[in-house]
Formats: structure tokens, sequence, C-alpha cells
């Protein structure tokens, strides 16, 4: 960070500003020496990061401070260090934990709270500033339940008013991707694995671009698509060697965990490549299926608008055709839009499908019913006959007490005195 | 200031005397109609209503000096729903009287009366979904979303009544709680009843569940009950009287005190799909789309104050009314904003 510092053994110049106990140091990042010692920490500061200081010397700042909040203050800091954020970043996080902190709430929660409050300020300090940081990677470093996490998000969302965008998509796939092993040969990466960065990113954003398009990102978890969309990417730039490798295979190689729906992801992203294939005149002679299609992703998605466009229609027209009740506008629109498909083909593509999500394509798991309009006043009378179903004979209660006593004699004999 | 207050007076006199001949007319006010309408300019609604939000701005500050004494402040049911309906059609007649309309007076009568307009709708609930369909659409008059309870709270995008839907949401559970002012023994219930369980290590209830209506109670020691399950309030309020003869059966001088609708859920579908990253981008201030966390958008109804969870199939999920006016109403709200929403 400071300009113009070399490392006397890697000669890198990633000089970090650390601290080991009370005393700050220069340490290369590369291979860890210890360039320089020295007072690059006031005491201020000292005490901001909870180091010791003789009492002599102390400015008095932390008393007002509670231990617990030092700690959390000390903890956000640490992971922004952690994650590499900006330094700008970090203030703000720090001032929002500390307004977290406000609310007694907040004061009067478990540690384990508190602790997951520490991500909770990272990450909506992320948000706001663009950086793509997922509550996976969060709770894998903290160590936290995704649960606890979310609902310590929510609720300090809501205690502090905040307005949090939504996660950058673009930013997450460039971020993503970069984590991919694949950018230089090695051992486990053999050479024809090995893929340019540049091209792969380029590729990859256009096939999540494309997802979003057809509906497969709305509603779920962003990290699975891109794990699919980055495989695609990568077997597209050069099919004939790597339509061997497969979606669990790719992520062992680069080195990447393989998220269970990235499966479901990659099948539903290939029937939408199939689909937009139909349209296309060189590739309807082929009879593609979702193994020989990934050769001509390239072309699919330098057209992708407008295959999109020809290859789905609204779910407005097709609900007429299928007899459903809906609006009746897009009548006339569809012989229009009919016509104009017409090409001078002797091969008609493929009828339209619907561009809907995949949950509503899928048949319904069981007809609901809607419920017969009961009559009911809630004053009704009560029949005896009908209470009395519910209540036990003598007798009954009987048996029950007998067979509840032999059971607890059963579960206290394995105990031999 | 004793003018002012004697110019009121006089105007209300004026009211009062058109009240006794309009009454006929207005016997019931549709909760349907928005309460903040008044009568604008005719020759241009459009200026008339713009000046009727500044003049809300600017006369947000005079209400020291307006003598609001008939509105009682502490109003118990029974009261609420007989002064807010007087007090409305005094402030319907004086609006359809007057061509200036222009009292400081109504404007914060607004929002007292949108508080108070879910009790007025739960005394014609059953009108509601009659009514809906009734109401004329005057493009002129601004829609009842426009005035939110908090005036912090930035208002929603003006849309034309005429767009209601024809969907119904469906009620799916009812949660109540009655009092049956007795101290119960909770391992006598579980030991008597066929159908109860008890497991205080677990949980320091008895779980008891009845057939007809289906529904499941939760029975405490110190005699209150929570009954859910039930997909009406009569059917909620039968299956609790239900556990209240059982537990009467049983031996216990149970009786069914304060009986109370805690939460409804109900649930529909608007049969399109919705694209909820730009319905969160439109409504930050109600949304909330977290898709790591949970696929469906959690909107939070400021007027009335329901929360509703979208999902991008269209089906909506509508809870924490603790009236079936309040469900209705919150679609009837949330439809037209789906709808923008329904092409990519």
């Amino acid at each position: 960070m400071p300009g113009g510092g070399r490392c006397p053994d890697c000669g890198s110049t990633e000089l970090v500003e650390d601290s080991h106990y009370a005393q700050s140091q220069l340490v290369c990042s590369e291979c860890g020496c210890v360039v320089s010692e020295g007072v690059l920490t006031t005491t201020f500061s000292d005490e901001g990061n909870l180091r010791a200081v003789t009492y002599s010397q102390s400015t008095g700042e932390n008393e007002q401070v509670s231990r617990s909040k030092q700690r959390g203050l000390r903890r956000v800091r640490d992971l922004c260090r952690v994650l590499q954020l900006p330094p700008t970043f970090e203030d703000t996080a720090v001032a929002y934990y500390q307004q977290a902190y406000q609310h007694s709430g907040i004061r009067a929660a478990r540690l384990q709270k508190k602790e997951v409050l520490v991500g909770c300020c990272v990450l909506i300090t992320c948000r706001q500033h663009n950086w793509p940081l997922t509550m996976g990677t969060i709770c894998t470093l903290l160590y936290a339940d995704l649960d606890v996490f979310s609902g310590t998000y929510m609720q300090i969302v809501k205690l502090l008013g905040l307005d949090v965008p939504s996660l950058c998509l673009a930013e997450l796939v460039k971020t993503y991707c970069s984590s991919f092993k694949l950018f230089q040969a090695s051992p486990s990466v053999l050479a024809k694995y090995v893929e340019d960065k540049e091209k792969m990113l380029s590729r990859t954003l256009q096939l999540v671009e494309l997802a979003n398009e057809t509906w497969l990102v709305t509603g779920r978890h962003p990290l699975p698509v891109i794990t699919a969309a980055a495989f695609l990417a990568w077997q597209s730039l050069q099919p004939s060697d790597r339509l061997t490798c497969s979606l669990a295979r790719f992520c062992k190689l680069a080195n990447v965990d393989l998220p269970c729906p990235a499966a479901s992801r990659l099948q539903e992203l290939l029937a939408v490549l199939l689909r937009m294939a139909e349209q296309l005149a060189w590739l309807q002679v082929l009879k593609l299926d979702k193994r020989s299609v990934v050769k001509h992703i390239g072309d699919l998605l330098q057209h992708r608008h407008m295959l999109v466009r020809k290859a789905f229609r609204d779910g407005k027209v097709e609900m007429e055709t299928q007899g459903k009740e809906g609006q009746g506008q897009g009548q006339g629109e569809e012989e229009a839009g009919n016509c104009s498909l017409d090409l001078p083909e002797k091969k008609r593509p493929a009828s339209p499908a619907l561009l809907l999500p995949p949950c509503m394509l899928k048949p319904p798991k069981r007809i609901h019913p809607t419920p017969p309009v009961s009559l009911v006043t809630g004053d009704e009378d009560i029949s005896d006959s009908e209470i009395e179903q519910y209540l036990r004979t003598p007798q009954e209660i009987r048996d029950f007490q007998r067979a509840q006593a032999a059971r607890q004699a059963a579960t206290s004999v394995p105990n031999p005195p | 200031m004793e003018e002012e207050e004697t110019y009121l007076e006089l105007y209300l006199g004026q009211c009062a005397v058109q009240d006794d001949l309009a009454l006929p007319r207005s016997t019931l006010f549709s909760p349907g109609v928005p309460y903040d309408v008044y009568i604008p300019n005719p020759s241009n609604p459009e200026t008339a209503f713009n000046s009727h939000l500044e003049e809300v701005k600017e006369t947000s500050g005079d209400f020291s000096s307006v003598d609001l004494s008939f509105l009682p402040d502490e109003l118990t049911q029974e009261n609420k729903d007989q002064t807010v309906i007087r007090s409305k059609h005094e402030i319907e007649n004086c609006k359809t009287q007057s061509q200036d309309s222009r009292l400081p007076l109504s404007s914060e009568e607004d929002v007292r009366l949108g508080v108070n307009s879910s009790s007025l709708s739960h005394s014609q609930s059953h009108l509601y979904p009659g009514d809906a369909d009734s109401v004329q659409p005057s493009p002129e008059k601004p829609n009842s979303n426009l005035l939110p309870l908090g005036s912090i709270a930035p208002m929603t995008p003006m849309t034309p009544v005429s767009e209601c839907s024809k969907i119904v949401p469906q009620l799916q559970n009812i949660v109540s709680t009655v009092n049956l002012a007795c101290k119960l023994d909770l391992k006598k219930i579980a030991l008597h009843a066929k159908n109860a369980e008890y497991n205080p290590k677990r949980f320091a209830a008895v779980i008891m569940r009845i057939r007809e209506p289906r529904t499941t109670a939760l029975i405490f020691s110190s005699g209150k009950m929570v009954c859910t399950g039930a997909k009406s309030e009569e059917q909620s309020r039968l299956a609790a009287r239900k556990y209240a003869r059982v537990v009467q059966k049983l031996g216990f001088p149970a009786r069914f005190l304060d009986f109370k609708i805690q939460n409804m859920v109900g649930s529909c579908d608007v049969r399109f799909s919705i694209r909820l990253e730009g319905l969160v981008l439109t409504h930050q201030q109600f949304s909330s789309y977290e898709p790591e966390l949970f696929p469906g958008l959690i909107y939070r109804m400021v007027k009335p104050r329901i929360v509703l969870l979208i999902f991008v199939s269209g089906k909506v999920v509508l809870t924490g009314a603790k009236e079936r006016s309040e469900i209705y109403e919150a679609f009837e709200n949330i439809y037209p904003i789906l709808k923008g929403f329904k092409k990519a």
C-alpha cells in the first residue's frame, strides 16, 4: 500500500501495514518478510484496534465503549481486511455496526448474533458499493448458519431502515469466474483445458444475460446459474476436447465448489439454447441435442436477441390457443406475428414456446379445487355426541395409564445398579 | 381564533342540514370509494388534484387552530363505526355541496379516517366484494392507496380505479385466541382426551385437534387458547367453541371470553409471471427481494398493513390481516402494480 517499497526477499511491491501486538510493521504479503517496524500507529488507533497501551499514554477513548462493542468493531475491521475490501468500506461498515449497537435489542443479543451482525454490516456496505459479496461467502468465513444470518440481516435492514440494492450479477460473474483456476496450465489442469480469461468471462456474461432474459434467474440463487453458464462457456470455446468433461469434473478442475442446483440450471439453459437453435436455418437440419448444441453456442449468442424474440412468445397468446381463460387482446397480434414469421423456408420453424419461468411450465403437482362456500355461522349448536367422540372412556383411561407406566418401567430398566 | 371557530360551526351547521336532506342516499359508505376524495373543480381535475397535494403540505402545520373535538380521541369499536359514519356523511355532503372545499380540516380527517377505515370496513365486510364491482370509476378521483397512514411514507403511483381484478383471494388460515378463564390441568386433559398431545419437555401446552372444522388448538395451563387452521372467521369461532366444550366436558369451568382473530392468511394467483427484480427497483421502500435467501419478494404494504409474498409464477400470499377486507383491499392495491410488470 505505501508507495515505493519493495520487499528485500522476493522483490514484490505488495507491502501491507500490519500490527504485531502493540508494534506496527510493514510486511510483504507475498513472502511474509517483515520489511520494517516502526511507529506507524498512534495511541488512538491502537486503542481503536484493541491494542494494549500504557495507562499514562492512553487517551480514554474506549472507556465509554463496552468491551463487546469494541470486540465487534474489531471483528468488522478484520473481516474487511480478510476480504481485501477498499479502505472506505471499513469505515462505513464500522459506522453501521455502531448504529446497530444503539438499539437495545442488539445490545442484549447473544454473542452468536453479534458475530453474525458483523457479517451483516460488511454485506450491506458491499451491496451499497456494488461489490459482489454473497451471503454464502460470509457465512463460511464466520462459521455461521445461513438461517441465523438471514434472520439477523432482515432484522437489521428493517431496524436501521436501510435501502440495500440487489446483488450486482455482472460483477458477481466477473469475481466468481476469476476465481476459477483454469487460466494457467498446471499438473491438474491439462493444456487442452486451459482457457483465456477474457474470452471465457465475456461468453459467461452473455450466457448469464440470456438466462436472465428467459426467466432462469428470477427467484433463484444466482451462483448456480453462473456456474452452469461458465461451464457452457468453457465447453463451447473448445468443444472437441471438452465435451467429454462433466460439470462435476469441471468444478474440480477449476477448484470451485459445485452448488447443487447447478445441474438443473444447466439443463434449463441447454433447453433454452435448443429452442433458439430451432430458429436458425442451418441448425435445424442438424437435429441438435443437448450435447451437440454446445458446439454452436457461439453463433447462438451472437444472434441471441433476435433468436429469443423469435423462439419465444409471451404466455398471453399461447394461453388463448390452449383454451385457457386469458386476456383476449393477443388475438390480432398473433395473426400478424405468425404472418411475419412465415419465412421463405421449406421447413417452418418450431412453433413458439412459452417464455415463462420453469415453475410455470411444469404441470401443477396437484389440482387445487376451490373449497365450497361454507355456510358456517360460528354460533351453531354443538352436539354432545360430537364432543364425546374426542373423550376417552374410563376403561380406555385405565389402559392408557397402564401402558404409560409399562413404558416408563421399560425405559428405566436398562440401568443396572 | 374565535372567528375561525364560529366560522367552522356555521359551516358544519350547514352541512348538518344537508346531512338530513341527503341521508337516504348515502346510508352506507362504500369502503371501495377512496376517503380522501373531494370534488375538484370539474373544469380542471388535474390541477385541482395537484393543488390538493400542495395544500396538504401547507396546512399540515395549521391543525392547532382547528377544533376537532367532535372526533373522540379514544374510539371504542362500537363508537368508532357510528362516529365515523356520521362524520363521513358530514364530509361527504360538505364536499358535494361546496365547490370551495379547501377546508384545512379535510386533510387531517382523511388521515384520521384512513386509520378508522379498517374498522368501518369490518362492519361492512360482507358488502365489500360486491361493492368493489359496483364502484363507479371516476377518473378524476385519486385512488385510496394514495394517502398512506404515515405522512412520511412516499406515495404510491396513482392508478385508475377502474382496473379492478376479477380475482378474489382465498383465505387459507385463520389464527384466533380465546380466554377460557380458568386454570387447567394439562396432564388431566392429555389423559382424558383422545385428540390431545402433551410433551411438557418440548412445549408447555396441550396440542388438541378436531376433525370438523379441521383445526388445531394450543391450550395453555393459564386457560388461554390459540386456534389455528380454519378457513374462515366463522369456522374459527365454531372450532374454538368446540375446544372450549371439550375442556368443559373434562370438568373444568371453561368460559368463552375475548374471542379475537389475530391473523388471516390468504392466497391467489394473478396468472402471469412477474419480474421481481423490476418490482424491487421501483418499489424499494416497500419491497425486500433476496434470492439468496427466499425465492419470493416480500412486499410490506402500508395501507392496509399487510405483508405480501409475491412469487415469479404470479402466486401471491397475503398475511397479517385482522379482517377479511384488509386482504381484499391489499390485493386490489397490488394488482395494478403487478400488471405493470407483466411483460419483461
